[in-house]
């Protein structure tokens, strides 16, 4: 049962990856996007980590997509005038991205001697054991986050303020 | 960790100045509290800590690194008096850069990836609002921009590939991934060497090593100036502490598959970054192009992996951060005095003696002109490739050395021709002047005692 739900999920999360690139709208894109986020929320949902789901919708699907969508409604982006590349920088990503492409799927296939470890704990998603990893074994991390959230506050402030008699 | 929490004290202080109204004490206070750090660091040393559950190892190496970082950001600070003071943005950036040199600290010191991936982060965030900081100057908007929007694909890669190597290992801490990779180094998991590429991959950006390299220029010369000279010392300096740490504790037992890939890499940047810096008339684009030549002598150090190398990449770190501040203690003047073609440096010695002296030993050393610090440092990383049996990179980079000696000369023949029509009047204030002396005096002793810093780690 679970396993092809995972595969529908994948095919779905492949699928709107996809068309976030292929969509000729923005907006569109950023609507397949959201539709990405919600798969990937059930592949966590899968995997018994019911804590991560919830936050993935919540921040992603929820607070940053809203965010695109506002942006690019507010700069009115939603036209079909974007720019053509040209074609060696077409040719170079395309080369580029297909090696990486090659490299990437070359190495999932070889992807054996990864030993799953028979003692897994299903209860290693919720937020119990989650909260206790995160405050004891990850305190320095989730302080240091804080610094990193704070340098991003200051910044996003700093950039978005007037300047008064700003000699800059 | 006390030098975390001071150096971020800083930033805490700055924006309390905000509230508080005490501005004006901010400059004095945030030197003074870079000078604690500095004694935390000294303090630090020989210790060899493991903080929090091995989250951040503050060995000599990292002691060290950070040491340089903060010193580097107090001669930062000095030489930025006028544009710090009365700013009416002061305060924010004091604030972000204190945290960038924590963030930098973090680099250095780290002992678990995910330590890593924040340190990055953080330095980058602070890196992207610098660089757009001047808001009324397109070439600014687009520097941030630019440098945001392909940083962060980078920070994506590097992201995969610590998932990947995670994935692979089963730990994101340094010692049990080596741990790991020693007692399976003959059967590793294809997926161990995808996250080890991809790191690769996402480093090589931050440091700017091509074919990494692109934004690097036009967010070097967009960037106001004083940002320009952080981001090409600490955030260089700590993007290779942070690569030489993972690469030599970590991966060194896989290292001859990856040691190819940095040698073309380090390779490359010599050649790219020493040919595009010939062609440059401006001197912050010529010191972008340079920087992208100098990531790939570090890259060697990198490449070259032996018990030397952490003494030549921390020699060649510091000689390199320690020249460069002098040399955009120039550049930040010709930036306020609107000009920065070399050409407009015409008559600059007849002017200002003691400076001209200053640059022109700073560019020997940087050139790698004995006996000044910057030569050790490229003896040093030159003769560890050699030693590992790199031939051909010590000969492309002795190569690109020679080039590289043939566009820092231009700037200092360009000082001391007579004034020409566009010579512009440049003054140092005294804070500048006396980061001046400081540079010329370190960069002369570290040249004839190297083992001042070498014998540290």
């Amino acid at each position: 049962m679970s396993q092809y739900l995972f595969y529908i999920l994948s095919l779905l999360t492949a699928f709107s990856a996809m068309m976030v690139v292929f969509s000729r709208k923005p907006v569109y894109s950023v609507l397949y996007m959201i539709f990405c986020f919600f798969t990937i929320a059930g592949h966590y949902i899968l995997l018994n980590a019911q804590f991560l789901a919830a936050v993935h919708v919540i921040v992603y699907s929820g607070a940053i997509m809203v965010l695109f969508l506002y942006v690019i409604m507010m700069l009115n982006l939603n036209k079909e005038s974007e720019p053509h590349k040209s074609n060696i920088a077409k040719t170079a990503a395309v080369v580029s991205g297909g090696l990486l492409l090659m490299v990437l799927v070359s190495v999932f296939k070889s992807a054996d001697g990864l030993a799953i470890n028979p003692a897994f704990d299903s209860q290693i998603g919720m937020v119990e054991v989650l909260g206790m990893v995160l405050y004891e074994k990850y305190l320095l991390p989730f302080e240091v986050s804080a610094l990193l959230f704070l340098t991003a506050m200051i910044g996003a402030t700093m950039l978005g303020k007037k300047e008064g008699g700003a000699q800059s | 960790m006390n030098i975390l929490i001071a150096i971020t004290a800083v930033g805490v202080l700055a924006m309390l100045s905000e509230i508080l109204n005490f501005r004006r004490f901010l400059y004095p206070i945030s030197l003074f509290v870079m000078l604690v750090a500095l004694a935390l660091t000294g303090m630090e040393w020989s210790h060899g800590v493991r903080y929090f559950n091995d989250m951040l190892y503050m060995d000599n190496y990292a002691v060290v690194f950070t040491g340089i970082m903060v010193v580097t950001t107090l001669l930062w600070f000095m030489m930025n008096e006028n544009f710090l003071n009365g700013n009416p943005r002061q305060a924010d950036f004091t604030a972000i850069i204190s945290f960038a040199l924590g963030g930098a600290m973090v680099m250095a010191g780290f002992s678990d990836l995910i330590m890593l991936f924040l340190g990055v982060e953080i330095l980058s965030i602070s890196m992207y609002v610098l660089a757009a900081s001047n808001k009324s100057e397109p070439r600014s908007n687009e520097a941030g921009f630019k440098y945001f929007l392909m940083g962060a694909f980078a920070s994506g890669f590097l992201l995969f590939g610590i998932a990947l190597v995670y994935g692979a290992t089963g730990s994101f801490n340094l010692r049990e991934i080596s741990e790991f990779v020693s007692e399976n180094n003959t059967d590793m998991s294809a997926i161990f060497y995808g996250g080890v590429l991809m790191i690769a991959a996402g480093l090589a950006f931050k440091v700017a090593a091509a074919p990494f390299h692109f934004w690097a220029p036009d967010v070097y010369e967009g960037s106001p100036t004083p940002f320009t000279a952080f981001m090409s010392t600490v955030v260089k300096t700590a993007a290779f502490a942070a690569f030489l740490r993972l690469f030599s504790t970590c991966f060194s037992e896989v290292s001859t598959w990856w040691s190819p890939v940095l040698a073309i890499m380090s390779a490359l940047s010599m050649l790219v970054g020493s040919i595009m810096a010939l062609r440059q008339t401006s001197l912050k684009r010529l010191l972008a192009w340079s920087g992208v030549a100098n990531a790939g002598y570090m890259l060697m150090a990198v490449v070259s992996l032996n018990e030397y190398s952490d003494t030549a990449l921390v020699l060649y770190a510091a000689a390199y951060s320690i020249a460069s501040i002098g040399i955009f203690t120039l550049v930040s003047n010709m930036t306020n005095a609107g000009n920065e073609e070399i050409s407009s440096l015409h008559g600059f010695s007849k002017v200002n003696r003691f400076p001209a002296l200053v640059i022109t030993v700073l560019m020997f050393s940087i050139a790698g002109i004995p006996p000044l610090a910057g030569f050790f440092g490229k003896y040093a990383i030159f003769a560890g490739a050699l030693k590992d049996g790199f031939v051909w990179l010590a000969v492309v980079a002795v190569l690109s050395s020679a080039i590289s000696v043939f566009y820092y000369l231009k700037v200092v023949v360009a000082m001391f021709q007579p004034a020409g029509r566009e010579a512009v009047q440049l003054e140092f204030n005294p804070g500048q002047s006396l980061v001046l002396g400081l540079v010329l005096v370190l960069v002369v002793v570290l040249g004839l005692v190297p083992a001042l810093i070498t014998t540290l780690i």
